[in-house]
């Protein structure tokens, strides 16, 4: 058995009924209630419901590190949600360093969360082992489901070009790397081809009323490349849903509230569980969803969770769910996208 | 009379000025050569990219959780080398900026202060600076937030480390 299946085994043994249930389900490619056997009717009616996302948890190694404690105040704040939400999606990066003992911790304190859960990684996540532990947990990284009308989709968006074998750098030098958000090394990240032929097989048969949530790590538009607030092939990504009426991207990374749209594609950031980022130098076309500057003597200011309402015509209200009093009076009651 | 004093001291000044523009010519120091500039800046960069390495973590005894500077500040932004020194709530007095350094490092790193002037302290302060080169200085300013110099917005990145673990060396600013 390999370290990967002993630990998944171990946290299995230790993880709580309902963990184990969404756990094994999603192993074996079932997406318990969550899935809409029926395709998404032509019409876009929305069943209306609500779901949350949690993202960037970036957990260490260490026990009891603080960042452990805060996601598992975001797990509460997801379960005690009234209504609950249908499902929460995860944006990426639950470990720091890739390490499987912060992938489990990690699954370990999502397993408490009392609705199901689906998950697409982020860099963090990633590089040590190419994947090899995440897949272990939370199965595969590019996923599609329907929900009460809306086509759900899960890609894994932070793919680059192999510098690490000309370079010849060993898993943990690769993973090192990967962890700089600056870094000039890896450039670039993106879904690349095989992606973006599975997305158009995917949706090559959905009628263009289908409402459509796509879900990514990092953001599907131009933000600011330097850190990665970009996804190389968000064109091509933008191209296969521009079929459709109205497609709403969310996404995980920047650690910040951020809300923009080109096209038919609105895209609504994630706030993180572990730390803030500044806003980039950049001028952004809706400044208002910015979030107030963090106050670092607080340590859990500018993050938080989300919680998405979607209407009967797919209409989305985007509650940002802060830990502090973080958000601007634009933004305390929502917005609409 | 009055013309002859007149004369007589216009050459006094005058000889004085020649003076000291031959004194100028014989005893200053000439101009830096353009080798030795890039000396000095080759020397300034080195230090840069000590205070990269530290602001990303090199140093152990910054830090007992695994958090580094660039946790929070990638290139150094919201760091705000600029606006010190500044009223800082958690002192309740005016901090120079490398104390606000050693705040991060004793709180959010749980790691062991720098001393103010220290080589490593002078590294990590010369990054920064140099990241927010050509920003205006505005001691005081608390409420925004300023961002490190800008990279050029989607022009890719660079393949090699440029040592600098930026490319923005060739990023010149607006000098006011």
């Amino acid at each position: 058995m390999s370290e990967v299946n002993k630990s998944r085994r171990d946290f299995l043994a230790f993880s709580g009924k309902a963990g184990v249930a969404t756990l094994v389900a999603q192993a074996a490619g079932i997406n318990l209630g969550i899935v809409d056997v029926v395709k998404a009717e032509a019409g876009g009616k929305v069943d209306p419901f609500r779901f949350a996302i949690i993202s960037d948890a970036h957990l260490y190694s260490m026990d009891n590190h603080k960042f452990d404690q805060q996601l598992i105040d975001a797990v509460n704040k997801v379960n005690s949600m009234n209504p609950k939400p249908d499902f929460v999606l995860f944006g990426g990066d639950v470990a720091q360093n890739g390490t499987e003992d912060q992938l489990v911790k990690g699954a370990e304190i999502l397993a408490k969360l009392e609705m199901p859960m689906k998950i697409i990684p982020g860099e963090h996540d990633w590089y040590l082992d190419m994947g090899e532990a995440w897949r272990g947990l939370f199965g595969d990284e590019t996923w599609s489901f329907n929900h009460k009308g809306v086509h759900f989709i899960g890609l894994n968006s932070i793919l680059v070009e192999d510098f690490w074998t000309p370079a010849g750098l060993s898993p943990k030098e690769r993973m090192t790397v990967m962890e700089m958000l600056e870094s000039p090394i890896p450039g670039p990240w993106g879904v690349h081809e095989k992606q973006l032929e599975w997305l158009a097989k995917d949706v090559k048969d959905l009628p263009p009323s289908t409402p459509i949530v796509v879900f990514t790590h990092s953001p599907l538009w131009d933000y600011y490349p330097r850190w990665n607030f970009q996804t190389s092939d968000a064109p091509e990504i933008r191209e296969i849903l521009s079929k459709f009426d109205n497609v709403m991207s969310y996404h995980g990374h920047v650690h910040q509230t951020l809300y923009n749209r080109i096209g038919n594609m609105s895209s609504v950031a994630a706030m993180s569980t572990s730390w803030p980022w500044p806003y980039p130098p950049v001028e952004l076309a809706y400044p208002e969803t910015r979030m107030n500057r963090a106050d670092p003597s607080i340590a859990t200011d500018g993050q938080g969770v989300q919680l998405i309402n979607l209407s009967e015509n797919f209409e989305g209200l985007v509650e940002y769910k802060p830990f502090e009093d973080s958000l601007t009076p634009f933004m305390q009651d929502g917005f609409k996208v | 009379m009055k013309t002859r004093i007149a004369i007589r001291r216009a050459l006094g000044i005058g000889g004085i000025a020649v003076a000291t523009v031959v004194a100028g010519t014989v005893f200053a120091r000439a101009p830096f050569t353009e080798a030795e500039l890039q000396q000095q800046m080759d020397t300034l960069y080195g230090v840069i990219q000590t205070g990269y390495d530290l602001w990303h973590g090199s140093e152990p005894s910054m830090t007992s959780n695994g958090l580094a500077c660039a946790n929070c500040h990638p290139d150094t932004a919201a760091s705000n080398p600029q606006t010190f020194p500044k009223y800082q709530t958690m002192y309740g007095k005016v901090v120079p900026w490398q104390e606000m350094v050693n705040w991060c490092i004793e709180n959010p790193q749980l790691g062991e202060r720098l001393s103010p002037e220290s080589d490593q302290m002078t590294a990590m302060k010369a990054y920064a600076m140099y990241l927010h080169r050509g920003l205006p200085i505005e001691p005081g300013l608390a409420s925004e937030q300023t961002a490190a110099v800008p990279v050029a917005f989607g022009t890719g990145f660079k393949r090699e480390p440029t040592g600098l673990g930026v490319d923005t060396r060739e990023y010149t600013p607006e000098r006011r």
